[in-house]
């Protein structure tokens, strides 16, 4: 039986800003996903049992705030209604901050729902790239959301996109957090996705420039303890690494339905949630059906489920035999190979060099050290451990 | 001295201090100066990263087997904060594009 783990709704495709790097085609469109629909996406998802784990539902793919908090009060007790007892439900949302207002911190709050705010840093890197439709920085009104988010003691993480000009620039980025207050950070790379090349992702030694950026950002976060308590891509490559031997790794996106993604019309899609909404008439453009008119417990059936699985599954063969960090990933991102290679029966991809590799190696660089810090002629900081002979 | 054994000797003096005395560790295990962090290393390791994980792995299965009967205790520990080094929850919510790849909690 297929286990749901996170569930993406997409409320409304609309966003109210235009980033330069968003590769989300629909997003001008202002239309608003049904009640009904929610009824039978949620209806069935208790029903088929493939949520009785717990279940994480993701509000995006679009801006979730520009709807009005009372479409959030009506659908959390739609589904609250409809869902059994005994499974847990987190409401999540991803945001980039500009709408929220003192009645959206108090609601985020009383309705525990987890945060991340999208921002990219200190205003002259943030502006960049998220901006309005008449192209002014969105800087001003992401930080007072945070700030919001602060005075009510609101938990939340926020996720930076890394471009050339913020991979040069890790002292401003920490020192721009810890003003901010901001102790949970998540970094993502710009990437090549949909219609969006990245120029990043073009420059020679990206991935070392990417590298650099990470080992300072660590080290300055462990001299300034109690600034940042969080970075996500050192947190889960130390976890990763440091691992027993027999904990064997999940893939979620190479699983179908671990992760599941719902349109504002209904349709349906796994794997990388990016590719709801994108086009591609090899795959039919990823949807497996529609809640309104298909069951979900039929999708498991469906040939073009089949299809994707098949390739993606060659292209985790494909990394098993082939890459040495296949262990740290389990097979990569289907999206990103589909993206960067053409196709999801193929391997490495400039995403998981360095994403994967490159914060694999600075795991395994650092457990060096610290095992032989006479090999790089520099004492290691009071009280650290003893050098292994 | 084996892979094994060397980082068995290493992670065995990091345990004790728990996910947070590690992640301060290794992060400290940088060098110190500002702007002067090193590219990854250029001369290739004696061994291959694969076998690097694997003998770090086999170092982490053989300090947590002092606290865990078996190997799925031992996997028990390690995901429930891995007998005292207490890694926050963590999900491998990978991928979100430009704006979202995995949630902290």
């Amino acid at each position: 039986m297929p286990r749901i783990q996170l569930l993406v709704v997409q409320p409304t495709p609309f966003c109210n800003i235009d980033c330069r790097y968003c590769y989300l085609p629909d997003r001008t469109n202002k239309a608003v996903v049904a009640e009904d629909t929610l009824i039978n996406l949620f209806s069935q998802v208790f029903a088929s049992g493939w949520a009785d784990q717990g279940l994480s539902v993701v509000w995006h793919a679009g801006e979730p705030m520009v709807l009005p908090i009372a479409f959030y009060r009506h659908a959390f007790a739609l589904i609250d209604g409809m869902k059994p007892a005994d499974v847990s439900l987190v409401h999540s949302f991803q945001t980039n901050g500009t709408l929220i207002d003192d009645a959206w911190a108090d609601f985020i709050a009383e309705a525990g729902i987890h945060i991340g705010v999208s921002i990219d840093g200190p205003k002259r890197l943030h502006d960049l790239n998220r901006v309005t439709r008449s192209g002014r920085g969105t800087f001003d009104k992401t930080v007072a959301g945070i700030r919001r988010l602060r005075e009510r003691g609101v938990r939340f993480h926020v996720i930076s996109v890394l471009t050339a000009e913020s991979l040069a620039a890790p002292q401003e980025m920490f020192d721009f957090y810890a003003a901010e207050g901001i102790e949970h950070v998540c970094f993502n790379v710009e990437e090549s996705e949909g219609a969006h090349r990245s120029e990043s992702f073009g420059q020679v030694g990206i991935e070392d420039v990417y590298y650099r950026f990470l080992s300072e950002f660590w080290r300055l976060s462990t001299a300034h303890p109690g600034k940042i308590r969080y970075i996500r891509e050192i947190e889960s490559a130390q976890r990763n690494v440091l691992r027993p031997q027999e904990a064997t790794f999940f893939n979620q996106l190479a699983t179908p339905f671990a992760v599941t993604s719902m349109d504002w019309t209904g349709n349906i899609a796994t794997f990388s949630p990016e590719l709801l909404g994108l086009k591609n008439p090899q795959y039919d453009d990823f949807i497996l059906g529609n809640i309104n008119r298909d069951r979900l417990v039929d999708l498991p059936d469906r040939p073009l489920l089949k299809r994707m699985q098949s390739d993606i599954e060659a292209g985790v063969a494909m990394c098993r035999e082939s890459c040495e960090y296949f262990s740290i990933c389990g097979g990569g991102e289907p999206v990103n190979k589909l993206f960067e290679n053409g196709g999801f029966a193929t391997t490495e991809t400039t995403y998981c060099r360095m994403t994967k590799q490159r914060v694999t190696d600075l795991i395994l660089d650092r457990l060096e050290r610290v095992g032989s810090p006479a090999a790089t002629g520099e004492a290691l900081p009071a009280g650290m451990i003893a050098p292994v002979p | 001295m084996s892979l094994r054994q060397k980082y068995l000797t290493i992670l065995t003096q990091l345990a004790p201090a728990g996910a947070v005395g590690v992640s301060l560790a290794l992060g400290g295990a940088a060098p110190a100066a500002a702007g002067t962090q090193p590219a990854p290393p250029t001369a290739a390791p004696a061994a291959g990263v694969s076998d690097r994980l694997a003998a770090v792995r086999d170092a982490v299965s053989a300090i947590e087997g002092e606290k865990a009967a078996n190997a799925e205790e031992r996997v028990a520990w390690w995901g429930n904060g891995f007998g005292g080094w207490g890694w926050p929850n963590w999900h491998n919510w990978n991928n979100w594009g430009n704006w979202f790849h995995n949630w902290p909690w």
